[in-house]
Formats: C-alpha cells, structure tokens, sequence
C-alpha cells in the first residue's frame, strides 16, 4: 500500500459521462470515484456496457467528461485542451488497448520509439530504449516486422513496450487479453506480475478474471456506476486454496 | 486417495516414502501441503483390503522398512479405475441451495452473497496465479494448478451470470 | 449459386450503409452514359428526314457538277465540253433516268448590309424525272411566271415566303416559292445561296449581269448500290480542265457530308463523354481501394457470418455493375431526351430531326462503356482477392521495409520534423494506395489542363471566323456563329462539367485519406501527438501524392489536349504560366481540402475513432 501522506497517481472525483443514444441520454460513467496510489493494480470488473472502458478513456483524456474532476500528478487535467492533454499524455501516461492499435505502417521498432521520439528524446536515444524494452518483453526478433506479421501476443508485447518507453506515472490497459488465446494471455500475465513488482502503476480494466485477479484492489462496476470494492490482497478466509488441492479420491481425503 | 496410491504402485513396488515422493511430484505445490501420514494410512488400508501386498525388509517394523506391490486383485483394481470415467463434483450445487433458501426465508441479499463468494474465488484465483508463475512452464505440478485456475474462472463466470439474474429476480 | 446469392445481399447492404458514395459514384458514371447516349441518338438523326426528301424528290444516285474553280480569278469556262461529257455520261447503259443538265448562274443577292454569293439554276417548270425539289411553301416555276424558288435555308434565314420579293443585283424578282432537296445543303452552311428560276428569268438575269459559270446534272441508275461503281468507273470525264472542275459524287457520300454540324456536336459529346468516363474511373477506383480497406477491417466478423475475401470482391462487383446498370439505363434515356434538343438547333437536317431507333447495338455500346468503367476501377482489388483467398490479399498492406527503419536516425538529423518523416514514411510504405490516388487525382489535373485549353481555343476561333468575315458575308458570319455557339455551349459545358468532376474526385481521394488515416491518428493522439502534429502528417503524406498526380496529370492532359486538337478547333497550346499555376495550385488545394474532414476529428477526443471497428 502508499506511504502515509504519498499523493496517488490519479485521482477522479464524481466522473459522470453522458451519451445520446438515439435520442435517449445514457449515462455510461456515472458519478464515480476512483484513485490509484503508487505501485498499486487496480483492476475494474462489470458485465459489458457497464462504462469500464469508458472510464479508462475519461482518466486517460481520450474522452471528455461532463462532469467532475481529474487530478493526475497533483494536477486538474478533466478542462485541458486536446493539443495540452496530448502533451500531458506523453511523459504520464501508457496505453494497452485490446485491439493493439499499433500504427499498420511503422514497424514493431518504430512503434515503440515513437512516444519518445514525441518527447524529444534524440533518435539515438529512443532507440536504444526501444530495442532494451523489446528485448525485456521477448519480442527484439520480432522488430523489423510490420503490425501484420506479428501474431496477437506480439503485438500486445510490443504495445506494452510503446506503453513504457517514457516511464509513464501509470499504465492504463483496457481489456489487454481481450483479443488473445490462451498462452498468449499467460505471458501478459506474467509481464503484468514483473510490471507491478518494479513498482509501476496499472489500472486495468478487463472482464477476464485471471486478469482480474492479480490486482491488489478490485471495483466491481455496473450500469456506469462503482458497486463494489474488494481489496485482494492478504489472508484468505478459507485459507490457502493450495491445501484444498491435494484434496482427492474418496472422502478419506486430507479434510 | 486410495486409487492414485494403488495407480502409483503400479509402476514398480516401493517403499512408503518413496510413494509418497511420486505423489508430490505429479502434484507439484499443492502435494507440498501433503500430510505425510495419510499415504501410510491408506497403504494400510489397502493392505487390509487385500489389494496390496507388503514385504518387509529388514528387522523392524517402522514403516520406512516395509516395500509395498499390488496383488493381482490390486492390479484388476487399477485397470479397472483407469476405465472409470466418473469425473469430480460439476456444480457448485451446495451454493446454489445457499443462494434459495437465503431468499426464500429473507435471511440474505443473495447479490451480497454472490459477491462475496466471488471475491473469494478472485482471490484464491489470484493465489493459484502466483504459485503458477514460480513454478517451470512445463511442470506436471503447472499443469495441475492450470486446471484450478480454468475451473476457479468457470465458477467465477457462473458466478457473474447468477448476479445477473438474481438482480433480474430481485427487481421483478 | 449461393456465392451469387450471398454477393447480392452483401452489395445491397454495402449500398445501403453507404449511399453517398454509391449516389456519387452513379451521378458521374450516369454523367458519361448521357454523353454517350446523346452523341449516339444525335448521330445519324440526319439520316431519316434526308431519305425522306430523297425518295419525295426522286432523288440522284450520281450527280455531276461543273463549276469554275473559285479560287482562281476569272476563268474561262467550257459549256460545251462540259456538256458533251454530261451526255457520253448519261447515255451509260445503267443510267436509267437523267435530270438536267442545268446551267448554273453566278451572281450577288442584296441583302441587308450587303450581298451574298448567288446560284441560280435555270430549271424547267415541268416534273423532272430526277431530283424535283419538294416545294414546302407556294408552289414550283411556271412558265408563264417570273417568280422563282427559294431553297428552303435561304428562305429561312431571309425570312421570306410566297409573295415576297428579292432583288438580284438590283432586279427584283417575286419569290413563288420555297423548296428543298438533298441536292442542295442548306443555307447559310451550305454556300452559294441557291435558287430555282424558268429560263425565262435565266435570261433577264444573264442581261443584268450573271454569268454562265457552271452546270449540273443528276442521274438515276437501275441500281442505287450501283452508284459507287459508276462514279468509279467514270471517273476520267474529271479531269477538264486547270481552271474548273468537274466531279461525280454518289449519293451515299452526299448522306453521310449532309450533317456536318451535326457531327461536330455528336463527335463533341462522345469525346466529352470519353473524358467524363475516365474520370469516372479513376474516382470509382478510389472508391474501390478505400472499400477494400474498410472490409479488410471488418473481415473478422464477414468471416463468421461465412463471407470469404472472393465473395467480398464478388459483392463489390455486383454492387458496381447494378450501379452502372442502372446509369446506362438513365443515361440511354437522357440521351434520347436531350438529342432532339439539341439536333433542332441543326442548320443541315431537312426537316424535323428523327432520333434514330435504339438498337440492341447501341444499348450494348453504352453498357458496354458503363461496364468498362466498374471492371477497370476492380480489376485491381479483384484480381488479388480472387487468387488468393486469404485475409491478407484484400489488404492493402503496408509494404514492409527492405532495410531496417531508420526512423529515428532521421529525425535525428536536424531539421527533419518528426511529423514529415512519419508522413513521408506512412506513404511510402504504401505504394499501392499512393499509386491509386496518385492516378486518380492526375485525371483530374489533365481534365484540368484540357478544360484550361478549351477557353483560349474558342476565343482565338471566335477571332479568326471574324478575321476572315468578307463584307459580304454578314448572314454567314452569323449563321456559322450559331454552331460555333453550340459547340462552345458543350465544349464550356464540358470544360466546367471536368473541372467540377476533378473536385469531386480529389474530395473523394481527400476524404478517404483522411478516414482511412482517422484511426491511425487517434493512436498517435493516445500515445501524445498533438492535433496539429497529426494533422500536419497527414498533409505531408498526400502531398506525395498530390505532386506524382500533378507529374503524370500534367502530360497527360497535353497529351489529350493534343489529340482532342485534330479536330476543328485550332491548335492552341496551353500556356505554359497556365501550368505552373496548375501544378503549384492543386498540391495546395488538395492539401487544404484533406485537412477539412481531418479538421473535425482532429481536435475530437480520440476515443471514438480508437475503438470504431
């Protein structure tokens, strides 16, 4: 958990985000509260159409609130204007979509040396970064491809080395083994593990339980709104489910 | 336990440890948990039931002296249960009386039970994840915890369509 | 078949979901098929009211005439030999009738502000057995009368009837009546003005100053189809003189020269409308790619629904082949309303013009150029998505790098922005789709150049057709200026329909850039470029384009303005300050018409455009 007195990374405050739906407003966020403290994972769970996403977008400035406040790095961003988000975004924030959105024409290499080239940084530089993150994620042989050739997984590892190339405050992933199979939701598990162990920040939102579950905090969502809070962490009330499977044959077993 | 053991002897007679030993290597962590008496009290009972035979090998009777080998009613017994297809509890039936009978009497929000049973799974999910990812990828003992997470995600599945419906049910 | 079946109904929702496109695609397709369609019903609409007249007037399968050569001053002109000749010719064996031969005087009608060149053909009062004129006002010569006969033009233009006067260099003589005949073209086109008079009126005209210059005879054989042969055959009795002519002419060759502006117009429209159909193309194929782009988008759920990559093409074929169905249905339609039209304002056709039947031929002409237009602007995406039938083929794919990408390396180098590069790099790697609008948008540029060379042409043709008005000349001056005002109707017309079509098109190219590069920009946007840096991508990677259209647009349209020249318009080269002006405005343009759909999702939230499927 944060240090007493640590600021979160991000803090929203009564966000509400309303929709017309052919002519019926809908309100897919609304009023929710929501902070990420420092080397924390939260994950965000509800049925689909509950505004999860959107709630990632509103934090990640990808979408405009109609109410309530954003403060990300002790700063108001919720009124900042496209062109001042977009700078805010480069050095705070890393994206992990469901549907990869890498650039179709920039390969693996050049995808994640963008942000950094964004920044500023020489060419020199962010390359050399680049290949050190890709290398990281298992995916350096792969640098040269197009988006096209790389299967579902590589993709993602290679959006996810985009996501960190700046060193951001927080990474935001919205449904990140959405679109992959089953051993390729493994290895972003485990990168996941890695990230949260070095200490960065991760909301992740996600309906996909394994993901889920390896957040230190849990918010449960439905109809736009926070219904539930779980903390994940600690000591489990029915003790360690390990003991519970060795637990076969008859019922002469270990209980 | 008394099947697996007997499967177990299959191979080659041992003795008691070395039973036990075969046993938390298919298991992998969750054999770690094993108590090591209950393989000594089966292969007892087995004994009784006259499908293992026991030899005794050296002066004493403590039970590291003794080598243990099916008879041939025991081997019968084996074929036998590797053609058995009966296959573990499928549905969390005892959760689902829980869930009825806490409305019916008003004993209970069942949405409120479903959550925090949910929960619980979550976090016994995230417990399986955690050892999943110290152990080598191609374990026997991975392959075993595989099987606890695809199932704790099945019930946690069913467990988000129950809220669903019984918030349809309440509502109504 | 279940592949045709699905196709359609895939065609019907494609249409449905994006009528814009299918509306704007079946304007300029229908656009081209009435061009074609009016050229075609104009043509030929000559040709019935002619051989009407033909067969009332018993007309000539061989005509012979004398004349002295008028570009020689005053030369001397041989009757008798000439009239010796006309008789070894008549007494051929397959002559079956003869009409004349008659004398031809030569002298100057008044009229107002001046005086125009006069024939007048001395004629019997009697039936002749070739070639009688049909009297459409009053009635023919009589013996006992002065008047004469007006041919029906001169009547026309003069706007005079039975009763009226005219006066031959100062005589005046009653006008009895009106007549036409296939013999004679219409005036003002056809000159000398011609008119119908007794000998009688022949020998005042002689006192008052005519002069005997030429003669015709008219001859009828046992065969029509004869004519050809005959006039082959006698083609020695030719060659009289140096000073004057004499020529056989069949009457095939006098239908076909009877509608010369006809022709022009028709020959107008089809060149227009060959013009528009390439146009056309290159739009439609636009269309096409940015088609192909979104289903490959999309062909994860097509494939659940059971749609492979080759029905996906097949739908598109359908769906453009019904499109340019139904244009050649509205254009044949058009065509055949708007060609009476214009065929009225016709100076040659005898009579009222008659649109000629739509025969299968011409039906399949049109549907055949409608046809051409969907095939080529497929065949592209077609033939890949055919051979293959994997998702990858519909692609446009990004062509990958042949080396590693250095990027970074040149933004490294000082001042290279980032933006450029990214825009040049997003264009280069896709050859295919810069090679498609790059075409498309040079279409447009030559359309632009050709419409460019139309406007000086017709101003220098104004000129000249003034400059070399004779005083005497005044009614056909402005007889020839009514065709030449159609003409420059169309040919402006056209010229604005191009320019007009080349600006749908690069919106087209424009808007499908940008729509296509929507989703990429939201992710530059999610990962920190600015709306500015997006947009500014987004120019740089179409002003490849735009500058390799304006490279191939630009010869191309001199090319055609070249070909287009050899016909009656004069040669004006395009001038050169034209051009430049041409090659610097269109990059310039197209740029800002690209950033006008980008400008509305630019400074949007991203999100939308991120998680559209």
């Amino acid at each position: 958990m944060s240090a007493a007195g640590a600021r979160p990374i991000v803090e929203a405050r009564g966000l509400t985000r309303t929709y017309s739906a052919n002519g019926v407003p809908l309100r897919a966020v609304d009023g929710v509260d929501l902070a990420v403290e420092a080397g924390e994972t939260v994950s965000v769970m509800g049925p689909s159409g509950c505004g999860k996403s959107t709630l990632l977008h509103l934090l990640g400035g990808l979408e405009r609130p109609d109410a309530g406040e954003i403060v990300l790095d002790g700063r108001r961003v919720d009124r900042l204007s496209e062109t001042a988000w977009s700078v805010v975004r480069r050095r705070t924030i890393g994206f992990v979509f469901q549907s990869f959105n890498l650039v179709d024409e920039l390969t693996a290499l050049e995808n994640v040396e963008l942000p950094a080239l964004l920044v500023g940084a020489s060419g020199r530089r962010a390359r050399r970064r680049a290949v050190e993150l890709l290398e990281q994620l298992d995916v350096a042989d792969r640098r040269h491809h197009l988006p096209d050739r790389l299967s579902g997984g590589e993709r993602q590892r290679v959006a996810l080395a985009r996501a960190l190339i700046n060193d951001p405050l927080l990474i935001l992933a919205d449904e990140p083994t959405g679109n992959l199979d089953s051993r390729a939701t493994g290895e972003i598990l485990r990168l996941f593990a890695d990230l949260r162990s070095s200490g960065q920040s991760l909301l992740v939102v996600t309906h996909d339980a394994r993901v889920a579950s390896t957040a230190d905090r849990l918010l449960s969502m439905r109809d736009g709104a926070v219904v539930g809070h779980t903390h994940l962490g600690g000591v489990s009330p029915v003790g360690s489910v390990l003991a519970g499977l060795a637990d076969f044959g008859d019922a002469e077993g270990a209980r | 336990m008394r099947d697996p053991i007997l499967a177990l002897l299959a191979k080659e007679p041992a003795h008691g440890y070395e039973v036990r030993q075969r046993l938390v290597q298919a298991l992998g962590p969750p054999g770690e948990g094993l108590n090591p008496g209950q393989v000594y009290v089966t292969l007892g009972r087995l004994e009784k039931a006259g499908l293992v035979a026991v030899e005794q090998v050296g002066q004493s009777s403590h039970p590291d002296r003794k080598v243990y080998d099916l008879t041939a009613a025991g081997r019968e017994r084996v074929a036998e249960w590797l053609g058995d297809l009966s296959w573990p509890k499928v549905t969390p039936t005892d959760f689902h009386l829980k869930l009825v009978a806490a409305t019916a009497a008003g004993l209970a929000d069942p949405v409120a039970l479903i959550d925090a049973q949910r929960h619980e799974l979550l976090r016994q999910l995230r417990e399986v994840q955690e050892v999943t990812l110290a152990q080598p990828p191609d374990s026997h003992g991975g392959l075993l915890l595989e099987g606890a997470a695809l199932r704790l995600q099945a019930d946690i599945r069913w467990l988000e369509v129950c809220e669903q419906r019984w918030l349809e049910w309440s509502t109504r | 078949m279940r592949s045709v079946r699905l196709a359609v109904r895939l065609a019907w929702c494609n249409l449905r979901r994006r009528p814009t496109q299918a509306v704007l695609l079946l304007l300029t397709l229908t656009l081209a098929t009435a061009m074609f369609g009016a050229g075609m019903a104009l043509y030929g609409s000559a040709d019935r009211p002619w051989d009407r007249v033909w067969a009332a007037t018993d007309g000539f399968h061989v005509s012979a005439a004398y004349y002295r050569d008028r570009d020689v001053d005053r030369a001397d002109v041989d009757l008798d030999a000439a009239r010796a000749r006309f008789a070894e010719l008549a007494a051929a064996p397959e002559v079956r009738a003869v009409g004349g031969p008659w004398t031809h005087l030569y002298g100057l009608l008044d009229v107002d502000g001046g005086s125009e060149d006069l024939t007048a053909e001395i004629r019997d009062a009697g039936r002749s057995a070739v070639d009688q004129p049909l009297v459409t006002a009053g009635s023919w010569l009589s013996a006992g009368s002065d008047g004469v006969v007006l041919e029906q033009g001169l009547a026309d233009a003069l706007e005079l009837g039975p009763g009226d006067t005219i006066s031959v260099q100062g005589h005046e003589v009653a006008v009895r009546g009106v007549a036409m005949t296939v013999s004679r073209g219409r005036f003002p086109l056809s000159r000398p003005a011609q008119i119908w008079v007794t000998p009688a009126t022949g020998e005042t005209f002689r006192r008052i100053g005519l002069t005997e210059e030429g003669m015709e005879m008219q001859l009828r054989l046992n065969d029509p189809d004869d004519a050809d042969a005959f006039a082959a055959a006698h083609r020695d009795i030719e060659a009289i003189g140096e000073t004057s002519i004499l020529s056989l002419e069949t009457w095939r060759q006098r239908r076909t020269d009877s509608h010369s502006d006809i022709d022009i117009l028709a020959g107008t429209l089809f060149a227009a409308g060959v013009l528009v159909g390439l146009l056309t193309v290159a739009t439609a194929a636009v269309i096409v790619a940015g088609r192909m782009a979104a289903q490959t988008r999309q062909i994860g759920t097509l494939k659940a629904v059971g749609v492979t990559p080759r029905q996906v093409v097949l739908a598109l074929l359908v769906e453009n082949l019904a499109l340019a169905g139904l244009a050649t249905l509205v254009g044949l339609g058009a065509g055949r309303v708007v060609a009476p039209r214009l065929a009225e304002a016709s100076q040659t056709v005898l009579g009222q013009p008659e649109t000629p039947a739509l025969t299968w031929g011409r039906v399949a002409i049109v549907a055949g150029v409608a046809a051409a237009v969907v095939v080529l602007a497929t065949v592209r995406p077609a033939v890949r998505g055919l051979r293959h039938s994997t998702v990858r083929s519909l692609a446009s794919g990004a062509r990958p790098p042949r080396r590693p990408g250095h990027m970074a390396r040149w933004v490294a180098t000082p001042g290279l922005p980032l933006v450029g590069v990214l825009g040049l790099r997003s264009a280069w790697r896709r050859p295919g789709r810069l090679l498609t609008n790059a075409v498309g948008l040079s279409l447009a540029v030559a359309m632009i150049v050709v419409a460019a060379g139309l406007r000086p042409s017709l101003a220098r043709l104004d000129a000249a057709g003034a400059a070399s008005a004779s005083p005497g000349e005044a009614l056909s001056t402005g007889a020839v200026d009514t065709l030449y005002e159609q003409v420059r109707a169309i040919v402006l017309g056209t010229a604005g329909l191009l320019l007009v079509l080349a600006t749908i098109n690069a919106l087209i190219i424009a808007a499908l850039a940008a729509r296509d590069s929507a989703r990429n920009h939201a992710t530059l946007r999610a990962v920190g470029a600015t709306p500015r840096q997006t947009m500014a991508m987004l120019v740089v990677s179409q002003l490849g384009a735009s500058l390799l259209a304006v490279a191939l647009g630009l010869p191309l349209g001199l090319g055609l303005w070249s070909v287009m020249d050899g016909g009656d318009l004069p040669p004006v080269p395009v001038p050169t300050t034209t051009l430049v002006a041409i090659a610097a405005i269109v990059p310039l343009v197209f740029a800002a018409l690209v950033t006008l759909p980008a400008r509305r999702w630019a400074h949007q939230p991203p999100a939308r455009a991120l998680t559209y499927e």
